[in-house]
């Protein structure tokens, strides 16, 4: 009998940033707990999304809004669109969370075109990743940009 | 510049209801606006509470370029001073913010200042006797900028020192600052929850002239209106957590009637709100522990009377926009003719549970975030005037609508929430500053 193959820990985070890369968040929302979430913070070592503002802080209900806004034909910013590339490198394995989940920290590269202008954005990934019979599933993914406090210009699709 | 013949045609760019494209075009007129708005106005500079012990500072730009610093001084006062020393000109503090060490040091010769910007030693000074120099000539100091006050923890500063005092150039607008304060039980609100800074490539009047626009939010944010209640309407009605946001963004989906009713109200200096009745804002639901500590604060009475001063947002023209109901603020920085930052402030209620802040920041992701579903759509109508009005198939923009209908009251003027009574306040503002035509 012939064993499926276990996408590892880097296979799965290259086809999230693939999806992110086809702008495809249908199949990217998917690979998310029905309770996760996804953290941009506004500063460096922000204790937490609660009390302090971030660029994005979504759970699910905010993402499948996200998703329908995103392909809503009268979206006057989506009327241009968005290509990105990532590069993610410098994976390591930083432990486990209180209830199991694998904490995945790396590094990333996006270069971003959109509206006659391409973008470099830069920072430090954390996933933490659940275990399911099929495959990995994202409870968090933290976004931490080098410059959290700059002024950004529009970002309209997850990094 | 060109100045004899912009200062020619100045006269000819804004009518009672038009505008001349070149005022979010021609860099030589955005150097004049800030010279004669951002270099008379008052400008919104920071919040007492973003500096509550001596020492503590905050920096940042009053115009397009001239670096400034609010800092509480050793008697605890605020001072706002020009952020170059009076050496060779070098900006003294870089940092957003701080606490300067015993004083401020110059990092080039090492001239050190007091708090309240005061010389207080030179190094190696005796370079400097029988040179005619004089230590204690105030020029040595940093320089205070013309006029400082605040109200309600509110700083504001002026370049000039022939505008009005800050009270008469507030004016009824004034009524804004004592709602914001007044929603917290303890009567004070303070920063808290960190600033959003979002970089516009347009014209920064567009914003401004887009706040009270309630003909635009129907259009430009249908898409997540709609995106929010087809995903909405799959949920359980109860689900207390996807409520919050379906109050925060459905209402940008209001209709133009509901937008009429709200009203628009005018004050001179080109300052106005939309809402004071109703907004839409009007309809979030009350936390009953934040509503417990008020009622014990006020009263029923006074309490209904504090949320029902229900304004949606707030102009203090050319710089602060102000939302009393959210209890955040949005800066306009301007950098150029098609440049312009904005910052988002969040307030903590005090007396108030965290959720209330957490709603506040909840609604500056939601809105006002560079990466929200709301401030990109409103960014790319702007950045399509920008690109648009290049062309010259018409020298002008309009703003016609209930031009006529406005009531004109003793010390503001009141029109249909959906008029151009707000942009044509502010264009009145424009002609007082540019061309010096009286205010009131």
């Amino acid at each position: 009998m012939n064993q499926s193959p276990v996408e590892t820990v880097e296979e799965f985070l290259y086809r999230e940033a693939t999806y992110l890369d086809q702008a495809d968040l249908e199949s990217w929302i998917q690979l998310f707990t029905e309770d996760g979430t996804y953290w941009m913070p506004a500063m460096h070592e922000q204790p937490d999304p609660m009390n302090h503002i971030s660029h994005i802080y979504d759970d699910r209900v905010l993402m499948e809004i996200r998703k329908r806004n995103f392909i809503h034909p009268r979206a006057p910013s989506l009327q241009s669109p968005v290509q990105s590339s990532h590069l993610i490198a410098n994976i390591r394995e930083k432990g486990t969370t209180t209830i199991g989940e694998r904490i995945i920290h790396s590094n990333f590269h996006i270069v971003m075109w959109y509206r006659e202008e391409q973008r470099v954005f830069a920072g430090t990934y954390q996933h933490h990743l659940q275990s399911t019979a099929s495959g990995f599933l994202i409870k968090h993914k933290k976004v931490q940009l080098i410059n959290p406090e700059a002024a950004q210009k529009s970002i309209i699709i997850y990094l | 510049m060109n100045t004899p013949a912009i200062e020619a045609s100045l006269d000819q760019l804004v009518e009672a209801t038009r505008v001349n494209r070149q005022v979010y075009l021609d860099p030589d007129i955005f150097d004049l606006e800030m010279e004669r708005i951002w270099g008379k106005a008052w400008i919104f500079i920071g919040h007492e509470s973003q500096i509550p012990l001596s020492g503590d500072y905050f920096t940042t730009n009053i115009d397009h370029k001239t670096p400034v610093l609010m800092v509480r001084g050793k008697d605890h006062k605020i001072h706002v001073l020009h952020n170059r020393c009076a050496h060779k000109g070098a900006k003294i503090v870089t940092a957003r913010s701080g606490k300067i060490a015993g004083a401020f040091r110059c990092p080039y010769h090492g001239w050190t200042f007091k708090h309240n910007g005061n010389l207080l030693k030179i190094p190696n000074e005796s370079g400097y006797e029988n040179t005619g120099f004089d230590l204690n000539d105030s020029c040595n100091n940093l320089q205070p900028l013309a006029q400082f006050d605040s109200y309600r923890g509110f700083v504001f500063a002026s370049l000039s020192d022939q505008t009005p005092d800050l009270k008469t150039w507030l004016g009824g607008a004034i009524d804004c600052f004592d709602n914001l304060c007044d929603r917290a039980p303890e009567g004070e609100v303070e920063v808290a929850g960190g600033v959003l800074r979002y970089e516009h490539d347009c014209n920064w009047k567009f914003i401004i002239e887009n706040l009270n626009d309630t003909m635009h939010p129907m259009i430009v944010h249908q898409s997540v209106v709609q995106s929010a209640e087809a995903y909405i309407s799959t949920l359980d009605a109860d689900a207390a957590k996807q409520k919050q946001e379906a109050e925060i963004l459905l209402p940008f989906g209001a209709s133009y009637e509901n937008f009429e009713d709200s009203g628009i109200t005018g004050f001179p200096y080109g300052h106005h709100y939309d809402g004071g009745k109703t907004s839409i804002h009007a309809n979030y639901s009350v936390m009953p522990e934040y509503h417990k500590a008020m009622i014990d604060r006020y009263g029923e009475q006074r309490t209904q009377g504090i949320y029902a001063f229900n304004t949606h947002n707030t102009l203090l023209y050319p710089s602060l926009t102000i939302k009393c109901a959210i209890q955040n603020i949005r800066v306009i920085r301007p950098v150029a003719v098609n440049k312009f930052i904005v910052e988002t402030w969040s307030f903590r209620l005090k007396g108030a549970p965290d959720e209330m802040l957490q709603r506040t920041l909840l609604y500056s992701r939601l809105i006002n975030s560079s990466a929200s579903m709301v401030g990109p759509d409103d960014l790319e109508v702007y950045r399509r005037l920008q690109e648009g009005l290049a062309s010259n198939s018409s020298q002008w923009v309009e703003m016609h609508r209930q031009f006529g209908r406005d009531q004109q009251l003793e010390d503001r003027v009141t029109g249909g929430g959906t008029s151009d009574l707000d942009v044509r306040t502010q264009y009145k503002a424009w002609r007082h500053y540019m061309l010096g035509e009286a205010m009131l």
